[in-house]
């Protein structure tokens, strides 16, 4: 489906962690080609009128016919879709982000677009019966906890005679971290204590033949899949990140989070002290994460 | 990409039906022009489609192409190849937007439910609301073309031997209570003009916007379908009213129908209540004008007669004369120099030569005259698909005398039957013969007969429900009380359009087994929760209901089957019949 830029007429309601669109939420006007259709259909009305072709005639009133009843069915097309908020992954500040959310439907449905205003289009070519996942790009510029600007769903279907749409401004915020740019930072190398087994770092799932003591039964008991608990190596090199002195804040926030993701791609061993937060040494993808939303919320 | 195919095969299918009907265009047609264009268009975008506007701006043209196409074409066929065309090209326009979700067939299918549904909306609007006359005088039919049929010029002296065209000149339907004539006249042309060897019809003065009056009320019609020819004048019998404004009647006699002569014309008459008045007007100088000196030994034949009192007995003197000569009829008469030749040497001839030396004649014994070629007789067709029709064709070719008689008008004579061996040309009247036992038809013939039977059923309910038929029809429904057509129009539109919208609605449903057990489970209230198989949502239901239990245990164990157990296609179909039989008992119970 082509990017098309309906100009909206109202204003997305309040934020809201789902939306049925229904009569009070869609919009729909004559797409460019529904007013061609128009003016072929009065074309043809005045052949008919002129020849006195009958056929003529009621192709003219058929076509008439089609495009009122486009009406109905591309309205059809959105209606009772249900718009739902999901937990969006987090991203950095500047790049392409994915903002998820659910579509519930009762019936499949032919082909509609959705876009987080003013980025890339996604389209769907069918909507299947029951629910869906969606990803949707946008681009955040600051970091935090950010709503994304309103979600807009539109078609065409079946016809292209009549383009439809809602707006809807999800609820559920989106975690962005700062943006990532190279640059200075400090490093301090941590304390080392001698018990390396004492605190699990990361988790990774149970195999054949596991020790229970190596299982994490805590978050078992939490309902989650069993996981067992990964260790660091006490003979690994850690350092801890902090703000290279003189930077100024903010963009010591941006030089830390490239540092952050950087050292985690290449497996290493680090902690973080950035004003008040302090967090351990340590691996894997959440601590990366804690790190990074530390730094992004602090 | 397999949709963007299918989409692209509908587009081009709908493109064989319009590059098939153009072929049947006029070139001389104004509107041919714009339609071939509208057709390349289509094509050539279609070769070249980039973004999916552009695949619905083919699918619209092909639309008004059709819609062009269908104001020159209005026979059956043509009529059939039109929908055909409407009918894809909006499955190719279902298909940019439904692609991935639907089949080759599928896309028709939509295609056909979606006509279906605008139908009734179209048909209230084509029913109710007022026809326009034309908005400004066009000439849209096309002015010249290679047709064959009477020309307006009768030279019967140039032709020394007459091939029977066996192609159909015209087909008339009359009403029912009135018995088809196998022996009538249908008169076409007025050749008043002569000049001593031809015969020539002067185009008559055409009011502009036609007659202007058509005859609107009770009275038999005829429904007439006339082929291309080379006139602008239709058969007719002499007597009938015209119907519609582009209808029209000159001073001579003829009856002239729109503009569009190259094309074939479908039109109604109206069954006479009295004399036509072209039968009353009197004759005008070029009709009593005498033939020329080169014909010296008919005028001095023709002075015998002019001592006679009145018209009529000059007539019968005249006639007299012709059937104590040794004429005989003959399609191949050779070469005749003049008329004094037909008369006095050669006395061979067809109808033309007859009618022809006739008219002379009584015009040298000072007897208004003038030469009619038009049709005789015809055959009755009895079509297996409803009401016997009359068929004119090409060798049923005739022509005849008209002479001024005082207080009686214009009368017909026909000299032709004054020959010896009696006038209807041989092959005519053997092929008449051979039909009405019955035999020797061939089979393409017969079905060509049963064709015309369909065509003409569609000219009459169809092609003729022009403005007047129109406005009648709105008289009888609505009487003194037209003043609320606009709110009939309005809220039958609207129930119309509601109409078109539920059989949509109903005839989108899906029709799988599954979807409709589910329709049925969830009117007793029991609505599938999220990731719930069918069995569990019948154990549901059975629980709410346990009378029913072993049907709907019964009916989950179907649906099982079908989904997992290997098959092969007759128990499939078996197990599908078991499961529908379960789902109608379960809807009886309940």
């Amino acid at each position: 489906m082509a990017h098309r830029t309906v100009k909206p007429f109202f204003k997305p309601s309040r934020p809201c962690a789902e939306l049925k669109l229904g009569h009070r939420s869609l919009y729909i006007i004559p797409s460019r080609f529904g007013a061609l259709w128009i003016a072929a259909a009065g074309l043809l009305l005045l052949v008919a009128i002129q020849t006195g072709s009958n056929s003529t005639l009621l192709l003219a009133f058929v076509m008439l016919g089609l495009m009122l009843l486009a009406m109905f069915l591309t309205h059809d097309t959105l209606q009772g879709l249900t718009l739902r908020c999901d937990q969006p992954a987090p991203a950095f500040a500047g790049e392409p982000a994915l903002y998820s959310l659910q579509l519930d439907s009762a019936a499949a449905r032919p082909r509609c677009s959705l876009r987080v205003q003013g980025h890339a289009v996604v389209d769907c070519d069918r909507i299947a019966a029951g629910r869906a996942t969606l990803f949707l790009p946008w681009v955040a510029g600051h970091r935090g906890w950010q709503l994304p600007p309103p979600v807009q769903i539109e078609t065409i279907a079946p016809l292209g005679l009549f383009i439809c749409w809602g707006r809807w401004q999800p609820q559920q915020p989106q975690l962005i971290w700062p943006r990532r740019c190279p640059g200075p930072v400090a490093e301090k190398q941590p304390p080392r204590s001698r018990d390396g087994l004492e605190e699990w770092q990361d988790l990774r799932p149970v195999r054949e033949g596991e020790r229970p003591a190596l299982v994490d039964w805590a978050s078992a008991a939490r309902g989650r899949p069993l996981q067992a608990k990964l260790f660091n190596d006490p003979e690994e090199p850690e350092v801890i990140l902090t703000p290279a002195p003189g930077v100024e804040l903010e963009l010591a926030r941006e030089h830390l989070a490239d540092r952050i993701w950087r050292l985690h791609h290449s497996g290493a061993c680090f902690g973080l002290q950035f004003q008040a937060i302090s967090l351990a040494p340590s691996k894997g993808v959440r601590h990366r994460d804690a790190c990074l939303e530390a730094l992004a919320t602090a | 990409m397999s949709h963007q195919r299918h989409v692209s095969f509908l587009a081009w299918c709908a493109l064989s039906p319009l590059l098939l009907q153009c072929l049947a265009l006029n070139w001389s047609a104004p509107l041919t022009w714009p339609t071939w264009a509208l057709v390349f268009c289509a094509l050539f975008k279609l070769r070249e489609c980039r973004r999916p506007f552009d695949r619905r701006l083919v699918a619209l043209l092909q639309l008004v192409s059709t819609g062009l196409l269908a104001a020159q074409l209005q026979g059956l066929l043509a009529s059939v190849l039109q929908l055909v065309a409407v009918l894809l090209a909006l499955a190719g326009l279902l298909g940019h937007e439904l692609a991935g979700s639907l089949g080759f067939r599928g896309f028709l299918q939509r295609s056909l439910q979606l006509l279906g549904a605008a139908l009734p909306l179209a048909l209230v609007l084509f029913l109710f609301v007022p026809r326009l006359p034309p908005l400004w005088t066009t000439e849209l039919g096309p002015a010249r073309g290679a047709v064959t049929g009477l020309s307006p010029d009768l030279d019967p002296l140039s032709i020394a031997e007459l091939t029977l065209v066996d192609g159909s000149a015209a087909r008339v339907l009359l009403p029912e209570v009135q018995p088809l004539p196998t022996d009538a006249y249908w008169r076409v042309l007025v050749h008043e003009q002569f000049d001593g060897r031809r015969w020539q019809h002067r185009d008559p003065h055409v009011p502009r916007g036609g007659s202007g009056r058509p005859q609107v009320g009770e009275g038999t019609s005829q429904w007439w379908v006339v082929e291309p020819s080379a006139t602008r004048a239709v058969p007719w019998d002499g007597s009938a009213l015209p119907t519609s404004p582009d209808q029209w009647i000159t001073p001579e006699g003829e009856l002239l129908v729109g503009a569009a002569s190259r094309q074939r014309r479908s039109f109604r008459l109206r069954s006479p209540e009295k004399v036509a008045a072209w039968q009353q007007r009197p004759p005008i100088p070029s009709e009593r004008q005498a033939p020329p000196d080169s014909l010296p030994r008919l005028k001095t034949l023709a002075q015998q007669f002019r001592g006679l009192p009145t018209g009529r007995e000059r007539l019968e003197a005249v006639e007299g004369w012709f059937r104590r000569q040794p004429f005989r009829y003959s399609l191949q008469p050779g070469a005749v120099a003049d008329l004094d030749a037909f008369l006095f040497d050669q006395q061979v001839g067809f109808c033309g030569h007859y009618a022809s030396a006739l008219a002379a004649l009584l015009r040298a014994a000072d007897v208004p005259a003038r030469v009619v070629s038009g049709y005789q007789g015809g055959h009755v067709v009895q079509p297996m698909s409803g009401n016997p029709y009359l068929e004119l064709r090409q060798s049923d070719a005739h022509a005849w005398v008209e002479l001024w008689l005082e207080g009686e008008g214009w009368q017909r004579v026909d000299p032709t039957l004054w020959a010896a061996n009696s006038g209807l040309p041989a092959a005519a009247m053997a092929a008449e013969s051979a039909q009405r036992q019955g035999g020797n038809v061939p089979w393409w013939r017969w079905l060509q007969w049963q064709w015309w039977g369909l065509d003409l059923a569609w000219t009459r309910w169809w092609l003729s429900f022009d403005q007047s038929s129109q406005q009648a029809w709105l008289q009888m429904l609505f009487g003194v009380q037209l003043r609320w057509l606009g709110v009939a129009i309005v809220m039958g539109g609207m129930a119309a359009l509601t109409a078109g919208w539920l059989l949509l609605h109903l005839g989108l449903r899906p029709r799988s087994p599954l979807s409709q057990s589910l329709r049925l489970l969830a009117r007793w209230g029991v609505v599938p929760q999220q990731g719930e198989s069918f069995p569990c949502v019948c154990r549901r239901a059975a629980k709410m209901h346990p009378d029913l239990a072993t049907l709907l245990e019964a009916m989950a164990d179907q649906q099982q089957l079908l989904a997992h157990a290997p098959l092969n296609p007759p128990q499939r179909r078996q197990h599908r019949r078991q499961w529908r039989q379960l789902r109608s008992r379960l809807a009886q119970l309940r």
